[in-house]
């Protein structure tokens, strides 16, 4: 090796280090969340061995835009650890009752439940899946603001960037949970999640990012294990 | 070799710019789950048009982007496969061949009208959007025209992840198939008067909402004889030229 050479090695050493105790603090920091839970419970809830939950987006024809990967991260949380419940795939459910469950078809309010259950084949098709609760998911995650600038540079001797960017999402989330057994609503979560991040920059941006989008998944899915797996009305 | 090196580089590159105008989305025959509808006891025969069995839409985008959706023979196969639940026997015939001709209680005639589609920069918003129009000429045994029925349908898909846009219109355009597959076997009855109207259709009482939504076209412009509060469930369904033109 030239000495040239051994020089340029030598000086990359304390520069991984660096990079990576700065992408290691922004991961540790991340950004500022904050998170409201409500909940309304209007009848007894629990689950038995054999009942499952199904969780859904509300029709986008009665304006929901409820993200995908937000339906499938509440139906992962809630059927995740030891306290997990049964969680059916919405797509197969929405299958199996097809075209009962469609955007245009779905039932709206639970006062339709009961027309619902009376299609041909509904009722026994629930049966034979165990579903015993839809859940509902309305709402989306926005960005609410920011500012800030950040410049970045390249030249022949390298390049960085200085400056300072941050932005502010709100993810506003209702889950309405449908008993199919009694045909009515046990009630309602509410999430509201509001996270701010950060990109500072000196040479080098550092992103301490706010997770509001999986802090609301995750805290509702919380709340609503709970309000499913509890017995009792007191919301 | 520095020069077999650039050559490939440079056809790569060109490769790259080529394929980042144009999107190429196919549709690899979906199939729809059997409807849970009661079936009505009716011979039918099907008939259906060209487009049907291949369809393909190409579209420049925003005067940059060339999109082409190959839905291929994705429609009939959903059709074919709807029919074969509703009625107790189905006969697929040719252009020339009448319901007279094959003893049918009915014959169906499918088209594609028009096809339109949005991009999330188009609508401002996360979703990719698919809008599809049929139509349904529907003859008694003795030929004579009973229903000419356009089906405005409707499908949406978010877009997430950073490659999805190829995948999100697939899903836009399986979701609109849905639709007017749930609206054909829902309202078919009531729409021909063949079979039993009361049997799949949504009732008066206690599913209003759901029959609002059935009533909600895709047109930007109400139908004098509907009424307003139906008129005003299309708001986010509005598109284009997709007008309810009952011939």
């Amino acid at each position: 090796m030239t000495e040239a050479r051994r020089n340029a090695a030598v000086s990359t050493g304390p520069c991984r280090t660096l990079v990576l105790g700065i992408a290691g603090m922004a991961v540790l920091l991340g950004g500022c969340v904050t998170a409201r839970l409500e909940q309304e419970k209007s009848a007894a809830t629990g689950i038995m061995d054999g009942e499952a939950v199904v969780v859904m987006a509300r029709s986008y024809h009665l304006g929901n835009e409820t993200e995908r990967g937000f339906t499938d991260c509440v139906g992962d949380e809630l059927g995740n650890g030891r306290t997990g419940l049964a969680v059916m795939p919405d797509e197969q459910f929405v299958d199996a009752l097809f075209p009962w469950l469609e955007p245009r078809t779905a039932p709206a309010e639970t006062k339709a439940l009961q027309r619902f259950m009376q299609r041909p084949g509904v009722r026994d098709r629930i049966r034979d899946s165990g579903v015993r609760y839809i859940v509902w998911l309305d709402g989306d995650t926005e960005r609410t603001g920011g500012g800030g600038s950040l410049s970045c540079a390249a030249g022949p001797g390298g390049g960085g960037c200085f400056g300072f960017a941050w932005w502010e999402n709100e993810a506003n989330y209702e889950a309405s949970i449908w008993d199919l057994k009694e045909l009515k609503s046990a009630g309602s979560v509410k999430a509201d999640v509001s996270g701010t991040s950060y990109l500072p920059a000196i040479v080098i941006p550092v992103p301490l990012i706010a997770r509001t989008k999986t802090a609301a998944c995750k805290n509702l899915a919380g709340r609503l294990r709970s309000f499913i797996a509890d017995t009792g009305t007191t919301g | 070799m520095t020069g077999r090196l650039s050559a490939t580089v440079a056809v790569v590159l060109t490769a790259l710019a080529i394929a980042g105008c144009s999107n190429q989305v196919a549709l690899r025959n979906p199939t729809l789950p059997d409807p849970l509808l009661n079936q009505l006891p009716l011979k039918v025969a099907v008939r259906y048009s060209p487009e049907m069995s291949n369809y393909v839409h190409e579209e420049e985008v925003l005067g940059r982007q060339k999109w082409t959706i190959n839905l291929g023979e994705a429609n009939k196969l959903a059709f074919r496969h709807l029919f074969g639940s509703m009625f107790s026997e189905v006969v697929e015939v040719d252009a020339e061949t009448g319901a007279e001709t094959v003893g049918a209680d009915a014959l169906i005639e499918a088209s594609i009208e028009a096809f339109e589609f949005a991009l999330p920069a188009q609508s401002r918003s996360d979703a990719y959007t698919i809008w599809i129009r049929y139509r349904l000429r529907i003859f008694d045994a003795a030929g004579t025209e009973i229903s000419n029925w356009p089906i405005a349908a409707y499908g949406k898909a978010g877009s997430e992840g950073m490659f999805s846009a190829d995948e999100s219109l697939a899903r836009a355009a399986v979701l609109a198939m849905r639709d007017a597959a749930a609206m054909i076997g829902l309202r078919f009855a009531r729409e021909t008067g063949l079979g039993d109207p009361g049997g799949n259709a949504v009732p008066a009482g206690g599913g209003e909402e759901a029959e609002e939504r059935l009533n909600a076209r895709t047109d930007k412009q109400p139908a004098a004889e509907e009424p307003a509060d139906v008129a005003a469930n299309t708001g986010n369904t509005a598109r284009g030229d997709f007008t309810d033109d009952r011939g």
